[in-house]
């Protein structure tokens, strides 16, 4: 009994303790220049001009940045929007407070062996790489949008749950795969697959593209006043830093390296992903477009039978942050 | 009788001080903290219930003390998650544990045969016939005694999370990756209990096997196989549990869009956690059901041994 009050007042004193200031910001993936812009902030000292301090703490396969929200043990994180109308459809209120990423970089891969040349006509009775964890709702929103089936067969596609590697494309276990523009795509070219050999199909091109890379917090933390001033020079800074790691995008990928206690990233590879990263921010100063928000949910609703959400959601996003911070 | 009588007299005075104990921790709770003094009342007099009940040992008591038991944790988990509003990402209810089975038995039974009846019990299967036949193989030669031994030790010293994308890269994405990672988890345990039981005999035994000049093939077979079997089915029974978990944790590396491991690692991803904590269920109940049989087949086989005898 009395170690449960000490335990209560120890929990009452650590609430108590978190500053004025503090913001902890879930990533959606390990630590790679695909988050440069808020390394760079932290690096350059944006957030402390802000008065913000900030903690990034990297995610993994493992980690579902919602779930983190959810639990409170971050302020802010990084997700797809798909993942986060879906979350929120759950229960889970969380809103858009930014969207830095104006484009998606999602895309399927193919070997041109596969013989696929036109997604209308060619997947069906093929096997196709899938990301989950959250991150096929954009697929599945796709395939809906082709009238293809999931579940396999002559007609349908049969989906492979794809790990963290594209060794399902390098080993012809899948005709396709999932890739990222700035990321996968190169590591099955550094695999030894020529450029010619492969066939992409960007999500961007297919009009079946989803908002990626949003900043999401909890409605509750729009409540505190304090933590808004915050999340308003957080934003500031964060665009400060984003703008900064694609006008410099070595810099900044070796800001990211020097950042990774992992050690399994390389400059090269982070370079050119922060090349890639900067095409998918041109047009957005962080403030969420409207038509955009409203793609994404016009194509998670056409689901077919099956859809990603069941109604379009209400208050998922809001602009008083970013109205704030570039006004 | 008296002994009894007395024995329950010893009890309730023992179990006074536990009463009046209990009252002023409840007493306590109620000011401190409200919403923990329902719990704290439940958790009492379930015990107090239980403590008594025990008292009487007959083959009801026996069996219904350990249901209170569970049935009051489940009972404290609901009426936790109901009081201190704990969302249902961070734990769910057991009434939705129970509705999401109740929705989705569809999908768990497509799960558990992916998972259970293709992966682990496939697996299960093949890993302790090898074993089984290494073992053999160990006891007939010195030789390979010396080389199969540490080998296996090697194996079994290789942790899942490696080997798991690379079996999947040599069987594909189906269960037959999940059976060879479920193969190579059990074959070491089943293997060390297999060996010690084919040495299990002693000298006068095989004495008597050599006087009847018994080949080597009559003596395994009629002395040293049956004499190896309790050794053997401690290990059957070790490994029920390792198939099940090597199974579920294999299909995190890439699996087809079905099974409990894909289920579980995806279904956290959708924040859907009263499907992933059925799935949990399921992954029980099927663990503790493996176990049994295991069990039930080994007391018909070795009901010679002393440790089977009541």
């Amino acid at each position: 009994m009395t170690r449960l009050m000490t335990g209560a007042a120890a929990l009452a004193l650590m609430a108590g303790g978190a500053q004025a200031g503090d913001l902890t910001l879930q990533l959606k993936w390990v630590t790679q220049a695909q988050f440069a812009g808020y390394y760079v902030a932290q690096e350059k000292g944006f957030y402390e001009e802000e008065g913000v301090n900030l903690t990034i703490l990297p995610g993994g396969p493992d980690i579902a940045p919602t779930q983190v929200l959810a639990g409170g043990g971050a302020d802010v994180i990084v997700e797809w929007m798909p993942a986060a109308l879906a979350a929120r459809e759950k229960g889970l209120p969380m809103v858009n407070i930014a969207q830095p990423f104006k484009a998606s970089g999602m895309m399927l891969t193919c070997l041109k062996e596969s013989g696929i040349s036109d997604p209308a006509t060619d997947f069906a009775g093929k096997t196709l790489g899938v990301w989950f964890a959250g991150n096929e709702y954009p697929f599945l929103s796709w395939m809906n949008t082709l009238g293809l089936s999931t579940e396999g067969g002559p007609e349908g596609v049969t989906v492979l749950k794809q790990g963290f590697n594209v060794d399902p494309l390098l080993q012809k276990q899948a005709a396709c795969i999932s890739t990222m523009t700035y990321n996968e795509y190169w590591q099955v070219i550094d695999a030894g697959i020529a450029e010619d050999d492969l066939v992409t199909f960007k999500y961007e091109d297919q009009g079946v593209a989803t908002l990626e890379d949003g900043l999401y917090v909890l409605e509750e933390t729009l409540e505190d006043s304090e933590k808004v001033t915050d999340l308003v020079g957080f934003i500031r800074a964060s665009m400060r830093g984003w703008q900064y790691a694609a006008e410099n995008p070595e810099e900044a990928a070796q800001i990211v390296l020097d950042n990774d206690e992992t050690g399994a990233q390389t400059l090269e590879h982070q370079t050119r992903m922060m090349t890639e990263i900067a095409k998918l921010l041109e047009g957005s100063d962080g403030t969420l477009a409207e038509a955009d928000y409203q793609r994404t949910v016009d194509i998670l609703l056409s689901g077919g039978s099956d859809p990603v959400i069941q109604a379009a959601p209400e208050g998922a996003w809001v602009s008083t942050i970013t109205d704030r911070a570039f006004d | 009788m008296t002994e009894l009588h007395l024995g329950r007299t010893y009890w309730f005075l023992q179990n006074i001080q536990v009463v009046a104990g209990g009252i002023v921790a409840l007493v306590a709770t109620h000011w401190l903290a409200p919403t923990a003094a329902p719990l704290l009342a439940v958790w009492l007099i379930a015990w107090l219930f239980n403590a008594w009940l025990a008292g009487f040992d007959t083959p009801a008591t026996r069996a219904v003390v350990p249901i209170i038991f569970g049935g009051t944790i489940i009972l404290l988990w609901e009426m936790a998650v109901r009081a201190y509003a704990i969302p249902t990402v961070i734990l769910p209810a057991p009434s939705q544990i129970a509705a999401s089975f109740a929705a989705n038995t569809g999908i768990l039974w497509t799960d558990f045969v992916q998972t259970i009846l293709k992966g682990a019990l496939t697996g299960w299967l093949i890993g302790a016939a090898a074993a089984v036949l290494t073992a053999i193989a160990i006891d007939r030669s010195p030789f390979l005694q010396r080389g199969l031994l540490p080998i296996g030790n090697f194996i079994a010293a290789l942790p899942i999370v490696g080997i798991a994308p690379i079996l999947v890269m040599w069987f594909g994405f189906d269960w037959q990756s999940k059976a060879a990672v479920v193969v190579v988890m059990v074959f070491f345990p089943i293997l060390v209990n297999m060996v010690a039981g084919l040495r299990a005999t002693d000298a006068m035994q095989r004495d008597l096997m050599a006087s009847w000049a018994a080949p080597y093939g009559a003596a395994l077979w009629k002395l040293r196989l049956p004499a190896a079997m309790p050794f053997l089915f401690n290990g059957l029974k070790i490994t029920t549990t390792l198939a099940l978990i090597g199974a579920i944790v294999a299909e995190f590396f890439g699996s087809p869009t079905r099974g409990m491991g894909f289920r579980i690692s995806t279904a956290v991803g959708r924040l859907d956690l009263p499907l992933v904590w059925a799935e949990i269920v399921v992954a029980a109940l099927a663990g503790t059901l493996f176990y049994g049989i295991v069990a039930l087949i080994e007391k018909k086989v070795t009901f010679w041994h002393p440790s089977q005898r009541n």
